[in-house]
């Protein structure tokens, strides 16, 4: 009993886990202070552990690590904590049970996943994550959100199902459950099963190309707070196992770089701003894939540090224009400035921290990954550098231009509520305090040898960054001069989804009516010989069949003799 | 769509004034030549560069200007591909 207990309060995850059951059942005034207080412990907690394994239990005679704490998992749980909190304090005051609960549990999940030491205490969270992840999705309680938060638990859980198929066919291979490298290939360069699994597993949570789009489906279908704590927590735990599972795998780079540009053309013509997110979710995410392939593992998990703050910041300020305002879409805001200049200000200073200018977070954690790139060839160079323009296009230039500039909407609303505008506050405080003095992050970061060897104010970065960056903004003032930047219209695109969809869903109606009918017509055969079958035994065996006649008594005497006979011949032969 | 409107009569945001727009384009414009010039100076190029383009005046400047129109000017064409009236799902659903 002892044991389980202090199993239970050295994880930092459980004890975020136990304060979001405690709002279940506590007045929902007192929610978002219970929220956290537990966030605040679970960071003591999470501290006063230090670097180490944890939690160590035997399960069916395998050893299991429940928290893992190295270098790579504490950057990840370092961030979650300031992240949940960051989301608590934006959505303060809020009641809804539901909402409540999942805005810890599902980081806590999260957490739980980085710090896991093993695949199966991994594979156990990472179900815990999609289960309590669609709460945020079906947390307005619209069918529409309904059908929505369906189609995400059923993606989620098809990754939990490959996970747990490559771990049950590596731990065949290896004989054990030990969360390391895995690697893709074998050492003839085959590819692996065990591993193939498991790489579509993450790749699916991390939204790789062409499996992406549950991304823009569910998360903008959220509550406010829904799609900025969706926007964080999934796609970074895929990050952190690419990291621990498939560092320096060329084939990520290649993944990577097609996931950093595909949704910059979605995001360009995409009216709603909260699915131009998602989008940008993708392109961020693009960058870390590319990164982990590149082996530049400070640039993949300094970047996933850095993008949940100056991403989640993005989101915030365009969730306070659509709390005020009741809308996310591009034709539906502009002018927003005039009665909104706190988040437009603090809107701008994630834009620029998203784009990578000088002085904020965003410039000193992307050099990291463009210089790795330059040390691997010169297209995946050049896309990346390509890609940094596109940044600039959507999240740099289109989140704040559409929502607080471009044409007036007429709206006159309120600046952001005092919790939205706390969070928003402090989210930008780290963007520009760790652009301007990144060396607490730097700490963070795995590779102390790679750190001591790259300098984010190198003269020649600055220059050239500027250099990308200003003149990309100079092309964009030529575009709006000329009338040739897109007019947003209001529409919806086809993506990837409309497979599952439209024809997917056309499928699955036509499969289940074909079965339907394929089981009424053998049901209707099957039924009709049976009856046949019935009505015949009844002719024989029935009142008026003849075997329930009398047989006649010279018959029975006939048929004794004959049998006697039998025997008779029987006995002399033998 | 929303039903508010810009009141005609209501005096127009700094953002919107031409004064405010001929400030930004020129600090911009200053900005982005003094930039591209910077890279001129040896003492702020790269001293590993992996790569002959990287040597070449402004190449940063150009790629970023370059990307941005392509990005804008081709990509606005994927709407014609694959944009659906509003409401397409909700009618399929």
């Amino acid at each position: 009993m002892a044991a389980l207990l202090d199993l239970l309060i050295n994880n930092p995850a459980i004890i975020l886990t136990i304060g979001a059951a405690v709002t279940l059942v506590a007045p929902r005034h007192l929610a978002s202070p219970i929220l956290l207080v537990f966030t605040a412990a679970s960071a003591v907690k999470l501290y006063s552990l230090g670097l180490g394994e944890y939690g160590a239990i035997t399960l069916f005679g395998e050893q299991l690590t429940t928290v893992r704490l190295d270098m790579t998992s504490r950057l990840f749980a370092v961030v979650f904590h300031i992240a949940a909190a960051l989301n608590i304090i934006y959505g303060w005051g809020t009641r809804d049970r539901g909402q409540n609960f999942a805005t810890l549990a599902y980081p806590a999940a999260a957490l739980g996943g980085v710090m896991a030491g093993d695949l199966i205490t991994l594979f156990i969270w990472w179900e815990i994550a999609a289960i309590t992840s669609v709460l945020l999705v079906w947390a307005p309680g619209t069918r529409a959100t309904y059908i929505s938060g369906m189609r995400y638990l059923s993606i989620q859980i098809l990754s939990g199902v490959l996970l747990l198929a490559g771990i049950v066919l590596l731990y065949r291979e290896t004989n054990s459950f030990v969360f390391a490298e895995i690697g893709l290939r074998d050492a003839d360069g085959a590819i692996k099963l065990s591993a193939l699994f498991m790489f579509i597993a993450f790749g699916i949570k991390a939204a790789f190309p062409l499996l992406h789009n549950w991304v823009q489906d569910a998360y903008p279908k959220s509550t406010i707070n829904g799609t900025i704590i969706l926007s964080i927590f999934t796609t970074k735990l895929a990050v952190y196992s690419l990291v621990r599972g498939f560092p320096g795998q060329t084939e990520l780079v290649y993944i990577g770089a097609v996931m950093t540009i595909f949704p910059i053309f979605f995001a360009l013509i995409e009216n709603d701003l909260r699915k131009v997110l998602t989008y940008s979710i993708n392109n961020q995410v693009g960058f870390m894939v590319c990164a982990i392939g590149l082996g530049a593992i400070n640039g993949a998990v300094g970047y996933a540090f850095g993008n949940i703050i100056f991403e989640g910041l993005l989101f915030m300020a365009l969730g306070a224009a659509m709390y005020r305002t009741g809308t996310s879409k591009a034709t539906e805001l502009g002018g927003l400035y005039k009665t909104m200049p706190m988040t437009m200000v603090l809107c701008i200073i994630g834009a620029l921290s998203i784009s990578a200018f000088p002085g904020t977070l965003g410039f000193v954690v992307k050099g990291m990954i463009i210089e790795g790139a330059a040390g691997f060839n010169l297209w995946i160079w050049l896309t990346l550098l390509f890609a940094s323009a596109g940044v600039l296009e959507h999240a740099g230039i289109k989140i704040p231009y559409f929502t607080f500039f471009a044409h007036d909407s007429g709206k006159r609303p309120k600046d952001a509520p005092l919790g939205m505008l706390v969070a928003m506050v402090l989210g930008a405080a780290m963007c520009l305090g760790f652009g301007v003095y990144p060396d607490p992050l730097y700490a963070l970061l795995p590779d102390q040898e790679a750190v001591a060897k790259y300098h984010a104010y190198s003269a020649y970065h600055i220059v050239e960054q500027l250099q990308l960056l200003l003149w990309a903004v100079l092309a964009f003032a030529v575009l709006v001069l000329c009338k040739w930047y897109p007019a947003e219209v209001p529409s919806t695109n086809l993506d990837t989804d409309w497979l599952y969809r439209v024809p997917g869903r056309s499928f699955i109606t036509w499969a289940s009516g074909a079965s339907r009918a394929t089981w009424i017509s053998l049901w209707g055969i099957f039924t009709g010989r049976l009856q046949a079958v019935m009505a015949r035994i009844y002719s024989v065996h029935g009142p008026e069949g003849q075997m329930s006649r009398s047989w006649p008594i010279g018959f029975m005497a006939l048929w004794t003799a004959i049998l006697l006979a039998f025997v008779l011949v029987l006995s002399l032969r033998a | 769509m929303s039903d508010h409107k810009p009141n005609p009569d209501e005096k127009p945001g700094w953002a919107d004034t031409p004064g405010f727009r001929k400030v930004f384009l020129g600090v911009l414009i200053v900005s982005a030549i003094a930039a591209a010039l910077a890279g001129l100076n040896p003492a702020w190029k790269n001293p590993k560069a992996h790569f002959e383009v990287e040597a070449f005046f402004a190449f940063f400047a150009f790629w970023g200007f370059a990307c941005f129109m392509f990005i804008v000017l081709v990509g606005q064409h994927l709407r014609k591909l694959v944009g659906r009236k509003e409401d397409y799902y909700e009618e399929r659903e």
